[in-house]
């Protein structure tokens, strides 16, 4: 879909679906919201809808960075401990690498 | 990498080089064609330490070979963890390869360090398990994970044994009125390196002493009424912390066995007696039983059995100090249970005689086998040499003795003889080769297939794997205790005498083997073997009670292994290597270039003289 042929009143429901829809725990949509409209948001010159989707992008870029900060954090404890935890690492585990702890 | 010579294969060495920096990648060890003379084991200097009888609780002051070092050769290597493959290599052809390898394009001339081309060395040896049994078992068994394959597996295999005369074996738990003498040997050793474990003092001398004096009590105890069975038994994985014991004794008190553990009446236990120097041996028993009145009684009986039986033959026996432990041996395991009468036949007294205990120097040399040269391999299954000749001599000793115990007359005995050439034979078959005419007559078409023209390996492997050992011991004693039976093929593999016989299968088992050849034919004659040979799982109880993290019970595992192979080739040097990236990203950038010049210039390029087709729209 080109967003350039899509009238603005489209553009700010499909802005808003993709900001609701990352809620329910789907941070890429955030990520996809805030590359594509980034443009319509902070670059286009001002119109009517450009304000609300400007909201959006923003609250989706925030989620984003939170979603971003809590699965590095975990995924760098998990990589870092798991052969500690033993047993309860390994249930943790969908696959566990062949030789090594 | 390292290249050694097995004179630095030590611990100290092998240590440093564990310890010392991390740019070790892996070792190769030249293994020479003679046996070092100092002596080698890989063991531990205290086998099966925390396995045996002797605890805090049982006889403390003999617990953790504080009174004697049964193994002081040992520097145990076999029980070190190295993070690098160490492989050994034969010396032959390939190996000089490798050297020469190296002495043309690594070693530093003049001082000054060697140009490239240098020689490099690669091993592959890569093992799934890590950490212990318990993260691999569990891992093994984790539902969650995506890869099927398995990352260990527990050692385990089959401990064989027959009694004297047929058992109900399809009914478990005790039998009335039945008196066991068991007789019992070791199956298994092993070394430091995997395919190698030729266990020819550690295993094989013990168990073809036991398979020849069962063999030598064939018609004697068929004839005699005796009042008490003789139970010949072989434990599998006994290497491994006594698998195959703790199995039989642990099924034994679950009534999951034939006999139970009230059956058993006294135990006598052949261990390494490989007879070097004299023709002594040493009638081990435990001190703390001993301070039963009633073991004590049944115990002297039993000695004194075994010093009357060793007089007329070229055999002496001694008893060591009663204040020493029990050699690392099966009986130890059956006195976890309760006590029991029990001896240990070895030729030594207070520290193994045999100086490569479970290393790959356990061979024919260390058990001075040794043979007039230029003989044909055919000859030479067929030359008793002095080994079979004192082996022999136990044997009948061992026989007699038995005998005696089981309830024999006394005056009954000269009759029984061990067969020299028979353990000639056997030693040539477990010791040399088994791939020869006389086992391929004897084994059936199956096993017939894993026969090898190479000393056997005793290790036990991975449960699934029936190690040849086990094969080469099952058929030898069905063959040497029992009888020819004249069935069909099809009975015979039916466990049955005839279409309608329901009963023979619970007191006997049948096998068909190839036989011989008759003249003038290249068929083998095959024929039915009736025998109270059986086998019963040699599996660790920890894993039948999944206690992975047992302190009673054998815990070993296997990891899995991909392929295991090496290579040498030679590696260019840091700046040619450079060059060639360097040039590989050169054409690389180029083309793009080229490529974006030709897509944005294509209306110039490829438009000229011929009208586009696209103008039509």
């Amino acid at each position: 879909m080109n967003l350039e042929r899509l009238p603005n009143e489209e553009k700010l429901s499909l802005c808003r679906k993709y900001y609701l829809g990352g809620f329910a725990l789907l941070p890429f949509l955030w990520l996809v919201n805030v590359v594509w409209f980034f443009k319509e948001a902070f670059v286009k010159p001002p119109f009517t809808e450009q304000t609300q989707i400007k909201t959006y992008v923003k609250r989706s870029g925030l989620g984003l960075f939170c979603w971003v900060t809590i699965l590095t954090t975990w995924i760098t404890i998990y990589q870092h401990f798991r052969a500690q935890w033993g047993e309860v690492g390994d249930y943790l585990s969908f696959t566990i690498p062949l030789g090594t702890p | 990498m390292v290249i050694m010579e097995s004179a630095l294969f030590t611990r100290s060495v092998m240590m440093k080089l564990k310890n010392g920096s991390s740019r070790v990648a892996g070792v190769a060890v030249v293994v020479p064609s003679a046996n070092p003379p100092q002596g080698f084991s890989p063991h531990n200097k205290c086998p099966n330490e925390n396995s045996g009888v002797y605890s805090e609780s049982y006889g403390p002051t003999l617990a953790h070979c504080n009174t004697t070092v049964w193994n002081p050769l040992g520097n145990g290597l076999s029980y070190e963890e190295f993070d690098f493959p160490i492989f050994s290599l034969k010396d032959d052809n390939d190996t000089q390869l490798i050297k020469q390898c190296y002495v043309d394009h690594n070693r530093p001339v003049n001082g000054s360090d060697p140009q490239y081309p240098l020689c490099a060395m690669q091993l592959f040896s890569h093992m799934s398990a890590v950490t212990n049994t318990a993260t691999c078992m569990r891992r093994n068994t984790n539902g969650f994970t995506f890869s099927p394959e398995s990352i260990c597996e527990p050692l385990g295999d089959h401990n064989i044994w027959a009694p004297a005369k047929p058992l109900n074996t399809t009914q478990k738990g005790h039998k009335a009125g039945e008196s066991m003498v068991m007789a019992t040997a070791r199956l298994d050793s092993r070394s430091f390196f995997s395919e190698i474990g030729p266990g020819a003092e550690s295993a094989a001398s013990g168990l073809i002493t036991l398979l020849a004096a069962a063999h030598a009590l064939r018609n004697a105890t068929q004839e005699a009424q005796l009042s008490r069975t003789i139970f010949y038994t072989f434990f599998h994985g006994e290497t491994f912390d006594y698998i195959g014991s703790s199995r039989m004794v642990y099924d034994m008190e679950k009534n999951q066995f034939p006999i139970d553990l009230d059956n058993v009446h006294s135990v006598l236990e052949i261990g390494q007696v490989g007879l070097f120097s004299s023709s002594k041996v040493w009638l081990h028993t435990d001190p703390v039983s001993r301070r039963n009145g009633s073991v004590e009684e049944e115990v002297k009986k039993l000695v004194s059995n075994l010093q009357t039986a060793a007089k007329g033959l070229n055999v002496s026996v001694e008893e060591p100090g009663v204040t020493q432990p029990l050699p690392p041996s099966s009986l130890q395991r059956f006195l976890r249970a309760r006590p029991f009468p029990g001896v240990v036949i070895q030729d030594y007294s207070s520290s193994f005689a045999n100086m490569y205990y479970q290393s790959m120097f356990d061979n024919a040399d260390s058990l001075k086998m040794s043979y007039p040269p230029n003989l044909t391999p055919e000859e030479q299954l067929n030359y008793v040499t002095d080994t079979a000749k004192s082996l022999a001599e136990l044997a009948t000793m061992v026989a007699r003795a038995l005998f005696v115990q089981a309830g024999g007359e006394e005056s009954q005995v000269s009759a029984i003889k061990a067969d020299e050439l028979l353990v000639s034979r056997m030693l040539y078959s477990f010791v040399i080769a088994s791939n020869n005419s006389w086992i391929q007559e004897l084994v059936s078409s199956e096993s017939a297939a894993q026969l090898i023209n190479e000393t056997a390996n005793f290790y036990i492997s991975v449960e699934r794997q029936t190690s040849l050992p086990t094969v080469l011991v099952q058929h030898l004693l069905a063959n040497l205790t029992g009888s020819t039976a004249n069935v069909t093929q099809e009975d015979c593999k039916n466990q049955r005498e005839n279409q309608d016989d329901k009963e023979s299968k619970h007191l006997y088992s049948y096998s068909w083997v190839q036989g011989a050849a008759p003249p003038n034919s290249t068929e083998r004659k095959g024929f039915c073997v009736r025998s109270t040979v059986h086998g019963t799982k040699a599996l660790s109880p920890a894993f039948e009670l999944e206690d992975y993290n047992s302190k009673d019970y054998s815990t070993w595992t296997e990891s899995n292994w991909k392929q295991i192979k090496g290579r040498i080739f030679l590696v260019a040097s840091h700046d040619l290597e450079m060059l060639t990236l360097g040039l590989g990203i050169a054409v690389l950038l180029t083309s793009l270039l080229l490529t974006y010049v030709m897509s944005s210039k294509a209306d110039i390029l490829f438009s000229t003289g011929r009208e586009p087709t696209s103008a039509t729209y």
